[in-house]
């Protein structure tokens, strides 16, 4: 270190901005915490200048969030990579339309695009709130005291609060000063080095990348609303105006955050290559579950408004639904899932903050939740217990005795971190039990209830098998994660419960029904979703019994909840909301089953080269080739290849647009013929490879679309990717233009066609045509030689062909005669040879039938969502005018 | 209030049980040799086993050949090694891979890897910050 050198001033850097964000994001988190701190004392005293004071500041602090997203924004955009994230997470070449998906590749970004759904559902909650407004707003100023901490880069010693985006490339990547060029010219020029960053993953370059995760976002943001109603009602002695905001908020949340995750499976679908829209990734699961118990509450909150019942489930699982929000973005932003995911998330060393932040509001939950005394010793309890450690970790200095620290504080606080949930769940309960009378088996509620649960258990396992990730962690454990199929044997039976419920529970009447006036209409229904799924077992090719009932119980919801709809609301499409989104639900299923069971791997091989015998996995002789992942399928260029019904030619590749194009495209064409030969339908296909050079050869699909079905296929390999045999069997040939000659072997016959010459900067560049034929075969060789005017130097380029296995180069030129415009001209040609190779491509062709259900099923369970919405706020506002 | 109670109770129960069940199907990272073990006793049960390339040994990928073979050398975590058989193709730049985790079953004298999951070696990638991290 040379720190007696006066601090070396480095130029071209714009610290400014850098600075003006910073001073941003100091200002949001200060704001934040005036706004949190005056709404409190609003709800405590009812001084009502506390509350305009508290609504400024939050004003204010949504301002600042802007601001910060417009700077960082500005930081990509004038490409400024002094700043480690815009050298991190973006490059010159990106087009302006992904440097916005630079936020969601940093977590930084992440963040800051959490801070800003926030402040904007704030500032709408301050507009609307009325009476609830305060209390609501402590919570969410609150998560964003905590939000935005993660953004302040504060370093005292040891202790790091928060990750700023505005931090300096040099003074996170120090060694970069070091790399030799700069000793030539000067490490305050470090910039003119660094002209170019290390650019957006390519996978996020992808236009559902650019709106799928603020949608996801924006669900999880939403998630906090019900919750903040829940803690406001509680802190107001159990009052019960909450329940139809809470209600309104969480079908808000409900549908964006399911057409967010949805989203996500359609952009995987359509840009990876695992062949398919869900593969139960500890990362789709962080997102899946708060969506469950989102729905489930929902449902509780219907019951809770429409008869007083189940109070203390709506607060429970309204809040639940909050916890696993923040437990998700722990999962995923902490790096725990490590080799559990494929979704690769670089540690910011924020979790200890993120774990706190979990913890904070669990713990003002519980104060919340207590009155007099306890509330008070809760308080104290709480604050102690979080002092003592970090205390205590501060002091113990030897590094020996901070480790067995920290395995007894994993120990402990497991411990009392359970304990602490328990006693909240029973003071929780103690607070909020209402009317226990006995529900009766014909109310709708029961049933509703029922559904609910099942959603529960759906939730349970689900959660179960994504944090074995942060048992092994806690415990030491070396389990490995489930597969997708251990997911989907126990999530297929606990769908069909779900269903069921979901298509009779609207024929109850609340409190009461009269199982005389349903006793028909259900029957009847039943009878025509047995006979049209009869109909249908054999148009979607379903036989197994147990896909038979899931395919039975999707129709007769689809079914039960359109009769409904239209028997008790006609055309009054507004109360229509839960049934179009139970639809919507029903035909998604359907579509999820349809075209899971029936994916057909059009390019498995049962015969031809491609059978090695092996044992399955129950250890029988594996012969039909496709038990064993035989699914990919070798195509020669120009040679058809039958995969089942199809027939597929591999026409050529492409090279992508630019000089610079690292992209491929392999042109495909899928003819089908009918049993007269006629051409039935035909289509050509474009999967592309990048072969990335940071993470290697990224296969993109490339899928036709029918109605009914979707073809789907991807490059796995092409020959370019063997090691090159190097050539051999040299020769030297003196020859003029329109003389064969021959390689060594004899194999190829050549002759030079013509000349090119054309005259750049550096000289004077020869390219020859020359024809070579093998057994009726010919293919254009055009070698290139370079003669430099200034240094006289000869420079030569070889042309190949791997086809043929030949090459030929031009050694020299012997000028006979003087005079360009005769051809005489002789030309010392090497060729060589080598096993000849005919291009391929190794590709995986998939037939996903009926997948198009999937998408219409998200779509309308989307659009029920905003007709309930539309409804709920319209009849509250009935209620209140 | 007894019929409710007791549909509590049964969906405590079914999920408990689904819990459990699940538990008791997930597999362990283990060594070639446990694998290999674990074979004999109950066929065709997939287990994962952490992996590291032998890059002295060839990799063996003839696609013209049989385009669903890869076949290659491993060391386990406690440095056993074993012949890998993989049975999609090769994974591109499969060569510079620092560590794998193989899903499959032993099988005679190779495992057999119907899944790998790798992070590929990213020279880029780091985790700034991350030797500062707050404790």
């Amino acid at each position: 270190m040379n720190q007696t050198q006066a601090p070396i001033v480095f130029n071209g850097e714009w610290l400014w901005l850098g600075n003006l964000g910073h001073a941003f994001v100091i200002l949001a988190f200060v704001m934040s915490i005036l706004s949190a701190v005056f709404y409190f004392q609003h709800e405590q005293t009812k001084n009502q200048s506390l509350q305009i004071w508290a609504k400024r500041f939050f004003q204010i602090h949504a301002l600042a969030i802007v601001s910060v997203f417009v700077v960082l924004f500005s930081i990509i955009f004038f490409h400024r990579y002094e700043f480690h994230y815009a050298w991190r997470h973006s490059s010159n070449s990106l087009p302006v339309y992904y440097m916005i998906s630079c936020f969601w590749e940093g977590q930084e970004g992440s963040f800051l695009l959490w801070l800003f759904w926030n402040a904007l559902i704030g500032v709408i909650l301050q507009r609307i709130a009325k009476s609830w407004e305060s209390p609501v707003m402590v919570v969410i100023a609150f998560a964003q005291i905590a939000l935005s901490s993660m953004l302040v880069g504060f370093q005292w010693g040891e202790f790091k609060l928060g990750s700023s985006p505005f931090d300096l490339l040099r003074e996170q990547r120090p060694d970069f000063l070091n790399i030799p060029i700069l000793g030539q010219l000067g490490v305050e020029n470090y910039l003119q080095v660094f002209k170019d960053g290390n650019g957006l993953n390519a996978l996020l370059q992808n236009y559902w990348m650019v709106i799928h995760p603020p949608t996801l976002f924006l669900g999880f943001a939403t998630a906090i609303v019900p919750f903040a109603y829940s803690i406001a009602a509680l802190w107001r002695n159990n009052e019960r105006g909450w329940i139809p905001y809470a209600l309104i908020w969480s079908l808000v949340c409900a549908g964006i955050l399911g057409l967010g995750i949805i989203m996500g499976g359609f952009w995987a679908y359509e840009s990876l290559s695992f062949g398919g829209y869900w593969a139960w990734d500890p990362v789709e699961n962080a997102s899946l579950m708060p969506w469950l118990i989102m729905a489930s509450a929902a449902h509780m909150l219907i019951i809770s408004k429409s008869t007083g019942r189940h109070l203390f489930t709506s607060h429970l699982l309204t809040q639940i639904s909050f916890w696993l929000v923040l437990y998700a973005t722990f999962l995923t932003r902490s790096g725990i899932l490590g080799e559990a995911s494929v979704h690769s998330f670089t540690d910011l060393g924020l979790s200890g903050q993120l774990l706190l932040f979990l913890l904070a509001f669990l713990a003002f939950a519980l104060v919340v939740v207590l009155e007099g005394k306890k509330r008070k010793w809760a308080l104290y309890g709480i604050i102690l217990a979080l002092l003592v450690p970090m205390s205590l970790a501060y002091m113990i200095k030897s590094p020996e005795a901070i480790d067995t620290f920290y395995q007894w504080l994993k120990g402990l606080g497991t411990c009392l971190f359970l304990v602490w949930l328990v006693y909240y769940i029973f003071a929780l309960y103690n607070k909020t039990k209402a009317n226990m009378t006995d529900e009766r088996m014909d109310s709708r509620e029961f049933w509703m209830f029922l559904g609910s649960m099942f959603l529960i258990l759906s939730l349970v396992q689900v959660f179960a098998a994504t944090s074995i990730p942060v048992f092994n962690k806690l415990f030491g454990y070396k389990t490995a994660v489930p597969s997708a199929a251990d997911y989907n044997r126990v999530q297929l039976w606990l769908a069909m419960p779900i269903m069921l419920l979901m298509s009779f529970g609207y024929w109850f009447k609340f409190r009461e029904t009269d199982l005389k006036t349903i006793k028909k209409p259900l029957i009847q229904l039943g009878l025509a979703s047995i006979i049209i799924t009869i109909l249908l077992m054999f148009g979607f090719e379903i036989y197994e019994l147990k896909f038979v009932i899931f395919l039975l119980l999707s129709i007769t919801l689809v079914v039960a909840n359109l009769v409904y709809g239209y028997q008790k609301k006609k055309f009054e499409w507004l109360r229509w909301g839960g049934n179009i989104a139970h639809v919507g639900f029903g035909v998604l299923l359907m579509g999820v089953l349809v075209s899971s069971v029936n994916k057909n791997v059009l390019s498995s091989t049962k015969d031809g080269i491609d059978l090695a015998p092996e044992v399955d996995q129950k250890g029988n002789q594996d012969t039909k080739g496709i038990k064993f992942n035989r699914e990919n399928q070798l195509l020669y260029k120009n040679k058809p290849q039958e995969l089942q019904q199809y027939t597929a030619i591999y026409l050529e590749d492409i090279k992508g647009v630019g000089v610079d194009s690292i992209d491929k495209y392999f042109k495909v064409a899928f003819v089908k013929k009918d049993k007269e030969g006629r051409t039935v339908d035909s289509f050509v296909l474009s999967p592309k490879t990048q072969n990335n050079p940071k993470m290697g050869l990224l296969a993109e699909p490339s899928t036709r679309h029918f109605l009914h079905k979707d073809i789907f296929t991807h490059v796995n390999y092409e020959s370019s990717m063997d090691r090159k045999e190097p050539f051999s069997n040299f020769r030297v040939d003196t020859v003029g233009f329109f003389r064969p000659f021959i390689t060594q072997t004899g194999k190829v016959v050549m002759s030079i066609d013509s000349i090119n010459r054309s005259m750049d900067s550096s000289g004077l560049k020869v390219t020859l045509a020359i024809k070579a034929k093998r057994l009726g075969d010919s293919v254009w060789l055009r070698p290139e030689f370079l003669i430099n005017e200034i240094t006289g130097n000869f420079d030569m380029k070889p042309a190949e062909s791997d086809r043929f296995g030949i090459m030929a180069a031009i050694l020299n030129l012997q000028i006979i005669d003087t005079n360009p415009a005769s051809q005489n001209i002789r030309f010392v040609i090497q060729t060589g040879e080598k096993t000849p190779v005919w291009d391929y491509i190794v590709i995986q062709v998939i037939e996903f039938p009926w997948i198009n259900l999937v998408w219409a099923g998200t779509i309308i369970m989307v659009i029920g969502f905003t007709l309930a919405v539309i409804n709920r706020i319209k009849k509250q506002k009935q209620l209140m005018a | 209030m007894k019929p409710f109670h007791l549909i509590l109770l049964v969906l405590a129960a079914v999920g408990i049980a689904t819990v459990i069940s699940m538990y008791g199907n997930t597999t362990q990272y283990v060594a070639f040799p446990d694998a290999q073990r674990i074979a004999d006793e109950n066929p065709g049960k997939a287990v994962h086993v952490v992996c590291k390339l032998n890059k002295a040994k060839p990799v063996v990928y003839d696609a013209q050949a049989n385009a669903n073979r890869l076949e290659f050398y491993g060391f386990d975590s406690l440095n056993n090694e074993s012949k890998v058989v993989f049975t999609k193709p090769k994974p591109a730049q499969f060569e510079q891979l620092e560590k794998m985790v193989l899903i499959g079953t032993y099988n005679k004298d190779h495992f057999l890897a119907t899944e790998i999951l790798s992070k590929c070696p990213s020279k880029y990638e780091d985790a700034p910050g991350a030797s500062t991290a707050a404790k």
